[in-house]
């Protein structure tokens, strides 16, 4: 029953991540600690092997699409692991309200950057060259590669803390700061959340922080709702899906902070 | 340099994280098929794998980019790319703790 029960969250989590382009592993983590009983570092550990799944699969479609370019995430990778990775070990010294109120700051500021850019979040809203299906990318040369790599770190470090993907950092400064077009940016920073998240996912695992009878229906469920989201998404007003997201962001948070107040763990 | 288009690169690189999330899906629900039927460790052994096959896919991923890079005689980032590695490698290392 437990296993069915996970196996649908997932399957939701990860529609809602491929209608969005927003990872689903935001959800995960807090419902997981809330309404599972999961202590939030397992919870931060299981639902980045759903991060993992769905990076994977998305990214091998990105992929076929030339839109990624793999020397650039490849160098970014260097700074977003290493961040991951150690942040992922330090976390094993953090107390779990701490954890716990640092997932709710993040879930309200989330919330609030998508409300404040009206609920559009896909690259592919804002540019789509993609008339014949044919992705016409314009010559570019990445720059202020110091700049790049620092924000990845810190990309990097909030995977690892928070088991999330980190695309809405990785995505902006690739585009604004290094002169990428938003379509590489946005398929460039899917390639690099499988290997940021299991940077610090291996942390998580060798500790005894990941949960399998947990991640691997939730795993499940993730990779078929995603795929049926990549499939909807051109049909889907994302408009309203995204305020769905954000509604829940916002409930989770709460409820965290209601936890939190309650005197935590 | 970065917008050089290599799609028999990103074509192998494609196939490496699909046949893992793919393989790893499988492996997953036999896990949990397995669990309807049998109670005890070969479920949670299935799923353990199906688990740790997610965890290896990004690994395998850049030992293969880096592989690809090194042949194409592309030193920069046949480095950069073992440099990823050698950080997942650490992440291994280091990931040990009792808590």
């Amino acid at each position: 029953m437990l296993t069915l029960l996970l196996v649908i969250l997932g399957f939701f989590a990860g529609l809602l991540g491929a209608l969005t382009g927003i990872g689903g592993g935001v959800l995960l983590t807090p419902i997981l600690a809330l309404h599972f009983g999961i202590p939030i570092r397992e919870a931060i550990g299981t639902s980045l092997v759903a991060v993992i799944t769905t990076s994977a699969a998305s990214s091998s479609v990105h992929l076929q699409r030339h839109t990624t370019d793999i020397r650039l995430g490849m160098t970014l990778e260097l700074a977003t692991a290493l961040g991951a990775g150690v942040m992922a070990y330090l976390v094993g010294y953090f107390n779990r309200n701490v954890l716990e109120g640092l997932f709710a700051a993040f879930l309200l500021y989330s919330s609030i950057m998508i409300l404040s850019k009206g609920g559009k979040v896909k690259a592919e809203d804002e540019l789509s060259p993609s008339a014949n299906g044919d992705t016409v990318i314009p010559p570019y040369e990445p720059q202020r590669y110091p700049l790049g790599l620092g924000a990845s770190l810190v990309a990097g470090a909030l995977s690892g803390l928070l088991g999330i993907g980190g695309g809405p950092i990785k995505v902006p400064v690739m585009f604004i700061f290094m002169n990428v077009p938003l379509m590489v940016a946005t398929a460039t920073s899917n390639f690099m959340i499988g290997v940021t998240a299991a940077a610090s996912a291996i942390v998580y695992y060798r500790r005894g922080d990941i949960a399998v009878e947990i991640a691997a229906p939730l795993a499940v469920g993730v990779f078929m709702g995603s795929l049926l989201g990549a499939r909807l998404a051109p049909r889907v007003h994302t408009k309203i899906v995204v305020y769905l997201l954000v509604g829940i962001m916002l409930y989770l948070a709460a409820h965290l902070a209601i936890h939190l107040l309650r005197g935590g763990a | 340099m970065n917008q050089r288009r290599e799609p028999a690169f990103d074509r192998a690189v494609a196939l490496v994280l699909r046949v893992g999330a793919f393989s790893c899906f499988f492996v997953m629900l036999a896990g949990l098929v397995a669990g309807l039927f049998v109670s005890g460790r070969i479920p949670v052994d299935i799923e353990r794998a199906g688990v740790l096959l997610m965890l290896a896919t990004p690994v395998v991923r850049v030992i293969v980019a880096c592989f690809l890079f090194f042949r194409e005689r592309d030193w920069k980032y046949g480095s950069i790319s073992l440099g990823v590695l050698v950080i997942l490698m650490l992440s291994a290392v280091f990931g040990i703790g009792e808590h």
